[in-house]
């Protein structure tokens, strides 16, 4: 996951991705290509301690995960920021209205397997280029 | 009384003695019967008589009167109604009067020379006969009475006795009729001696048409005999026992039991009882909860088989379509690393599913197996220090492909919760029935609250946990006759101890 840390990078818009999974977090990255700087987190805490650490422009995140659950993590994101727009990617189905409900303030929801044309498309509208 | 030819005249000493006679016993007649239980008080009564009688002769004709034998009949009264020692006074008294009234009747005669001395010798004799005669059948007597009296306390002790037995039968019948069980008890060749309500209810009998009766003949329940049987002739209680009996419909009916055997004095077996409980609702709720159970693991497998594999498959869609994209040869290179890993991903799911999932009544060839080798060559594809802490190369036989299953399961959890410093330790043991194999890591252990969740499947700690590596463990130990322990202590390590069964005559070698 380091290895795609790109501080350097400061112009581009900056993502968070957190996935449990390391080749979900390669095909967001590679989705997302050179317009973003992608940072991948691989649990819930990761992602926190990232998100408080440095700032972002949109957080990718999954839902069930070790240790911290997705879902924790966003609410506890919301509690210092407001207006970061959140994406879901996640496997569940069944509870994607659970999570609409709860959540009303998640940009997106994407269901695996992901439409990664889609998931682009959706972060330029959500934060441009 | 005095025979004289002037007639009757109450003046003579005679009728003065006789009126005397009756007053006294006039008087004696009102006192009350108590005194005369008195011996001095009887003896003072018969003294009296003897003086009277003596009288009697002295004022008529003297000795040659028939009067004396009134003595005798006194003397016999007296013996009757005392012992002897009041009946020999008496006689003594009336041979002294009489005697005397022998002298004086002849002044001149010598007394040992008088023809009337003769009767005195007969008052003693008749004295001692006659107390002898009277006390042995006063002895009969009161043996006799003594024997009535033991007969009636018999008789009373006995209708006791009776009357308690009763009710303690009535009290144990009652006692068995409040059981909530069914209760039969039969003698050892089927004849129903007992039966309580709840047995009428289970078995749809009646009391009156059960007992006496042979159990063989009573369609049915011949399941149950058979097993009545079974305990009799060993001679020991079967304890929660299982048959089906039908009911009038011919409907089988389960019912779980325990019979024991009844024995008399000196053991001697008498017949059996035995005491059931129909299991119908109780099977049919277990039942109930079994399907909800499958069905349960059914959903949660079902949704479990959904995320895992969306997520390679995820990899894989994506990957596909960035490589119809892209010309570069290390993303083309890198896509496809991905893309093989996400199917080899699927195949280690479908794999999992399928050892769960697997019939276990297959039969598959058994093998001998060398443990150590085995682990050796699991672990050579880690890369973990490992120490085996023993000599043995143990041999059991299993199936090849479980046991290693088994075994890769384990040592990659070990694995898995060890940092580059961990040290995975292996060791054998045998016990009297099993072959243990020990497999301890210094790991960062399992939670607590974890612990009993560890071998329900779908249960995971890992992130890319299956959650059926411990359950498929647990089932393949079930399978060969083995059994597995966890202990695990937070931040210390676990230890992994699978039990499975000793190969007896490879033991030795």
């Amino acid at each position: 996951m380091n290895e795609w840390e790109n501080k350097q990078e400061s112009k581009k818009k900056r993502v968070l991705v957190c996935d449990d999974e390391e080749s979900i977090r390669l095909l967001i990255k590679e989705t997302l290509g050179d317009s973003y700087d992608c940072v991948g987190a691989s649990n819930g805490q990761e992602a926190l301690k990232k998100f408080s650490q440095e700032p972002f422009d949109l957080v990718i995140m999954d839902i069930k995960m070790p240790g911290t659950h997705g879902l924790d993590a966003i609410e506890q994101i919301r509690e210092t920021n407001k207006k970061i727009p959140i994406v879901i990617c996640t496997a569940y189905r069944l509870m994607e209205d659970d999570f609409v409900v709860k959540t009303s303030d998640v940009a997106a929801f994407f269901p695996k397997p992901l439409d990664i044309k889609a998931l682009k498309a959706k972060i330029f509208e959500l934060i441009g280029n | 009384m005095t025979y004289s030819k002037k007639g009757l005249n109450i003046w003579e000493p005679g009728y003065a003695i006789a009126l005397i006679y009756f007053i006294s016993n006039f008087i004696l007649y009102r006192i009350s019967e108590k005194h005369f239980t008195k011996p001095i008080v009887s003896f003072f009564i018969f003294l009296f008589d003897i003086i009277t009688i003596s009288l009697a002769i002295y004022f008529t004709q003297g000795i040659e009167n028939d009067f004396y034998l009134i003595y005798f009949l006194v003397i016999f009264v007296a013996s009757v109604g005392q012992n002897i020692g009041g009946s020999i006074p008496i006689a003594i008294v009336a041979s002294l009067i009489y005697g005397w009234m022998v002298y004086r009747s002849n002044p001149g005669v010598s007394l040992f020379e008088s023809a009337f001395l003769i009767r005195i010798p007969f008052f003693c004799i008749l004295a001692l006969i006659s107390s002898y005669w009277a006390e042995s059948t006063r002895i009969e007597l009161r043996e006799k009475e003594d024997l009535e009296r033991f007969n009636r306390e018999l008789k009373k002790e006995v209708r006791r006795v009776v009357a308690k037995e009763i009710e303690l039968r009535e009290y144990i019948e009652k006692v068995i009729s409040s059981v909530p069980s069914g209760v039969i008890a039969a003698s050892k060749d089927g004849i129903i001696t007992t039966l309580n309500p709840a047995a009428e209810r289970a078995l749809g009998l009646k009391k009156e048409d059960a007992v006496g009766n042979d159990i063989k003949n009573i369609h049915g329940i011949n399941a149950l005999w058979q097993k009545m049987e079974e305990s009799m002739n060993s001679g020991a209680s079967l304890l929660s026992e299982e048959v089906a009996i039908q009911n009038k419909n011919n409907e089988n009916i389960p019912i779980g039991l325990s019979i024991s055997p009844i024995t008399g004095l000196k053991e001697k077996l008498l017949g059996c009882v035995a005491i059931f409980k129909d299991l119908s609702e109780l099977k049919a709720l277990k039942e109930k909860l079994n399907q909800a159970e499958r069905l349960s693991y059914l959903g949660k497998m079902a949704s479990w088989v959904a995320h895992e594999i969306r997520n390679p498959l995820a990899v894989i869609h994506g990957f596909a379509e960035l490589l119809t994209n892209t010309k570069k040869e290390e993303k083309i290179v890198l896509y496809c690393s991905e893309i093989h890993k996400g199917t080899q991903r699927i195949d280690n799911i479908i794999d999992d599913i399928l050892a769960f999932a697997r019939d276990k009544k297959k039969q598959t060839q058994l093998k001998e197996i060398n443990l150590r080798v085995l682990i050796e060559d699991i672990v050579k594809n880690f890369d973990v220090e490992t120490k085996i802490n023993s000599d043995e190369y143990p041999i059991i036989k299993g199936e090849p492909e479980s046991i290693r299953r088994i075994f890769v399961n384990l040592i990659t959890n070990s694995i898995e919760a060890m940092n580059e410093k961990g040290v995975l330790q292996i060791n054998f043991s045998y016990g009297e029935n099993w072959l243990t194999t020990e497999i301890t890591d210094n790991g960062k252990g399992i939670q607590e609250e974890y612990l009993k969740k560890l071998f329900t499947p779908f249960f995971t700690t890992k992130p890319r946990g299956t959650g059926l590596g411990l359950a498929i463990v647990k089932k393949i130990l079930e399978e060969q006759k083995g059994k597995i322990e966890i202990e695990s202590e937070e931040g210390v390590g676990t230890t992994s101890r699978v039990y499975l069964p000793k190969e007896k005559e490879e033991r030795n070698e």
